[in-house]
């Protein structure tokens, strides 16, 4: 792998950059590998690349229906924060958090994660009550967090209508300065690359269309390209999950939704950290182009079609207006829909299955960037082992028969 | 069973505090500029309020019902859908709800008289009559321009072709719920609730500005 | 975007009258009581979700308050028929699925039909056959 550096830039320049290497190969599939990660987006690569950096398992396949990092991964608004209510959720969010930390270096990409801090604003007392009880949880949780008042929230984002006359008057905040936002593509394209390097074969357009079992273990894949073997398969295939599992014969506790969001044109900086609100159910931040990012829930019909209604659009952008009058006039540019695959407590699943060697990573719905670099290091974990990480093990599919949920729908009412 | 249900008054002429229509606070707080004020022409959209109606929800079976309503008011149930029978006087009205539900208007001071005849004449049917007159009023929107205004307000189709006479449906206008009917050629009527109302009413005046939106000022105390 | 045909308002209406409340045709167990963790599990949280033919429950919300069915595409959004509490859907995956077949059957040059979106039960042929092979 050619290492990227201020000083490589340099030479490449002066040879009018003319020879910079692709960033990964473009294999033909191999009949057999040892393990096979289905679904090319964020996580899916992460665990690819864990699964050879830390586990020296580089037989690995990466099998992907359209383009790396094309699905959710490529839609998503890109918020990362780890101060999550309950003790399972915050241990896996905080590890991503860490990864992330070091996350650039370690993949020699600039996946420019950017600490600029969330705001999870409070419109109500109740609101009030619960960011204290989630920053007292987060706090003792070794998670960074503040309770800030009305007047702390104004002092951090000066064009946010704060005033009492608001409709739904902002109370307060609770603020990660940790937190922030990364660049999603180089975030896929960095984990790819730096998989490749190790030896990964990344396969595109390659659709898996079935499984092959015998006697309860998997055997590998089916895909248009013809079949493919392993003992080992992990399926990170998000919205799509559920039409997977079908094909391994077994449904799972989730629904498949549209999630929307929306991009301004360009403007001058004027918002430097990420504002979010569960009550007027909104968020926004501003990417280093300078475009809004702008997104909120979903739409509440399941779909597969990567777009959602009108009406959920007004709504975020009437959420929006409301606390920052200042946009009301801002045209948006693009809009556009992922499939989130939503479970009924708003946590993933990260799971062994039926079926022996097949294990599922998905249900991280509206909220997964955030997770990527955690999911895909504890995923590569429990592949190699063949037992659950302790981080991914409360997140066993298993939970929704035991009754051991994880109910982070208050910490997440807007769950990105 | 019906004599079991607890009906009573809700007007009794002995109570002492002068009932308010819930666009009182909205007239003080908002306003009523006369038709045409604000342009000095004539005005295209006039609301005006027509508080202390009695309203009434019938719900049960509609054979039931409609043969009661016919004995006790000379009236029967609308039976399509999304439809509304008023009587010869323009005064008393029934509109389709929903398949078991009905609305029914009459003047404030026949709300319980009819009330107590229906349940009479119903016996012990199974079926629920509801006192909601003071969870709601009705807002008359007239003029040349009153489906322009609606346009702006609601998402169904107000095209005076498509919503004709005699229809009445339950929509969206701006936001909440709102009940939307066309008693005859000249009059629109809007039900809302009491807790949105002022809302409503700002929206109309906002909405209406740029045809001279006015408020007619009938009706708007009780005369006890 | 949504225009949906309402069989109690008899009418079409807006999308945003309406509201999604999943999927229809999900029967509660005659006795809870008497139903193990696998089959209280299975009856709150796991749901079919496929990509393509769905039946799902819609509250006409604002309008009559009447709770009906709805079968849809979930890949094009098509809505293809709309039907009341309490009825059956007469357009299913299966029966879809069964006059494509004939459909594909009746063509004579049919090696390259498309699948369209319809694949609804989640399964493909080839998976079904993977698992039944599995077990024999
Ligand atoms: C609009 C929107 C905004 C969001 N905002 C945020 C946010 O601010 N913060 C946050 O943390 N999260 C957010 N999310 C959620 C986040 O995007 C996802 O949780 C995360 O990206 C999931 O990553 P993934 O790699 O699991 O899935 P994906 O990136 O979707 O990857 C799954 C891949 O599987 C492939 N696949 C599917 N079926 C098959 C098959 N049969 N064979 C082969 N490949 C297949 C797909 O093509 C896809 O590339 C948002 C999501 C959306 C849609
Ligand atoms: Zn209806």
């Amino acid at each position: 792998m050619q290492r990227y550096s201020g000083f490589g830039l340099v030479k490449h320049a002066l040879r009018h950059h003319e020879d910079w290497q692709r960033q990964w190969r473009n294999p033909t599939p191999k009949p057999r590998y040892d393990v096979i990660i289905v679904g090319g987006g964020g996580h899916g690569l992460a665990t690819a690349y864990y699964l050879a950096k830390e586990h020296g398992i580089t037989n690995v396949a990466v099998v992907e229906k359209g383009w790396l990092g094309g699905g959710n991964t490529a839609r998503n608004t890109t918020i990362v924060r780890s101060n999550y209510l309950w003790d399972e959720s915050a241990a896996l969010y905080e590890h991503a958090m860490k990864l992330w930390e070091g996350l650039s270096q370690d993949i020699n990409y600039n996946v420019m994660f950017s600490q600029r801090g969330v705001l999870n604003l409070g419109h109500t007392l109740q609101d009030m009550r619960d960011i204290q009880r989630r920053v007292n949880a987060n706090r003792l949780n070794g998670i960074d967090g503040e309770v800030l008042d009305a007047e702390g929230v104004q002092s951090l984002v000066p064009i946010m209508d704060c005033s009492k006359r608001a409709r739904y008057p902002v109370m307060g905040a609770s603020w990660q300065p940790r937190a922030g936002v990364a660049r999603h593509d180089a975030v896929a394209w960095g984990y790819a690359r730096a998989a490749d390097a190790l030896g990964v074969d990344l396969l595109q357009n390659t659709e898996v269309t079935g499984f092959k079992i015998r006697d309860g273990q998997i055997q590998g894949v089916h895909t248009n390209r013809g079949d493919i073997e392993a003992k080992t398969v992990g399926c990170v295939t998000a919205g799509n999950s559920s039409v997977l599992a079908r094909m391994a014969g077994f449904n799972l506790p989730l629904e498949s939704h549209p999630l929307q969001a929306l991009v301004s044109e360009p403007l001058k900086p004027v918002l430097d950290t990420v504002v979010m609100s569960n009550h007027v159910h909104g968020y926004i931040s501003q990417s280093d182009k300078g475009d809004l990012v702008i997104g909120a829930g979903i739409d509440g019909y399941n779909g597969y079609g990567q777009r959602g209604s009108y009406p959920t659009v007004e709504h975020t952008l009437q959420a929006i207006v409301e606390m920052f009058p200042i946009f009301s006039r801002v045209r948006m540019n693009r809009q556009w829909g992922g499939i989130v695959d939503t479970c009924p407590d708003a946590c993933p699943i990260i799971s062994k299955t039926k079926v022996k060697g097949l294990y599922f990573n998905c249900g991280w719905g509206t909220g997964g960037f955030k997770a990527t670099p955690g999911s895909g290091h504890v995923f590569a974990a429990s592949l190699a082992k063949g037992e659950m990480h302790p981080i991914a093990a409360p997140f066993s599919i298993d939970r929704f028969h035991s009754g051991a949920l994880i109910d982070e729908h208050g910490a997440a009412g807007v769950a990105h | 069973m019906s004599n079991s249900v607890h009906v009573y008054d809700a007007r009794a002429d002995h109570a002492t505090v002068t009932a308010e229509s819930p666009l009182a606070y909205s007239y003080q707080r908002s306003g009523m500029p006369a038709p045409g004020e604000a342009s000095g022409e004539e005005s295209c959209a006039v609301i005006g309020e027509r508080a202390f109606l009695g309203h009434l929800i019938l719900r049960g079976g509609a054979i039931v019902l409609d043969e009661a309503l016919r004995e006790v008011l000379g009236i029967g149930l609308p039976g399509r859908p999304n439809s509304l029978n008023v009587d010869a006087e323009g005064q008393r009205s029934v509109q389709w709800l929903s398949p078991d539900e009905w609305l029914l208007i009459v003047p404030g001071d026949e709300t319980f008289g009819l009330e107590t005849r229906l349940r009479a004449q119903l016996g012990g049917a199974h079926v629920a009559i509801v006192d909601v007159s003071a969870g709601q009023t009705l807002i008359e929107l007239t003029g040349e321009a009153a489906h322009e205004v609606l346009m702006k307000s609601t998402v169904y189709d107000v095209d005076p072709h498509a919503f004709t006479v005699g229809k009445g449906v339950t929509t969206l206008f701006a936001k909440t719920s709102v009940i939307l009917r066309r008693p005859d050629e000249s009059r629109w009527e809007l039900i809302v609730r009491r807790s949105f109302a002022d809302y409503v009413y700002r929206w109309l005046l906002d909405a209406g500005e740029e045809y001279g939106i006015g408020v007619a000022r009938e009706s708007r105390h009780e005369s006890q | 975007m949504f225009h949906i045909y309402c069989p109690y308002c008899e009418e079409l209406r807006e999308e945003e009258e309406f509201h999604p409340k999943g999927q229809a045709h999900i029967a509660r167990p005659e006795e809870p009581d008497a139903c193990n963790d696998e089959e209280w599990g299975d009856y709150l949280f796991f749901r079919d979700n496929p990509r393509g033919i769905h039946h799902e429950m819609w509250l006409h919300a604002v309008g009559c308050r009447k709770f009906f069915n709805i079968t849809r595409n979930t890949v094009s959004y098509e809505i293809l028929e709309t039907y009341k509490m309490g009825e059956q859907p007469t357009i299913t995956a299966e029966h879809l699925a069964r006059e494509e077949k004939t459909a594909r059957e009746e063509k004579t040059d049919s090696a390259q039909v498309a699948e369209g979106g319809q694949q609804t039960v989640g399964a493909s042929d080839a998976a079904v056959a993977s698992i039944k092979g599995a077990q024999a």
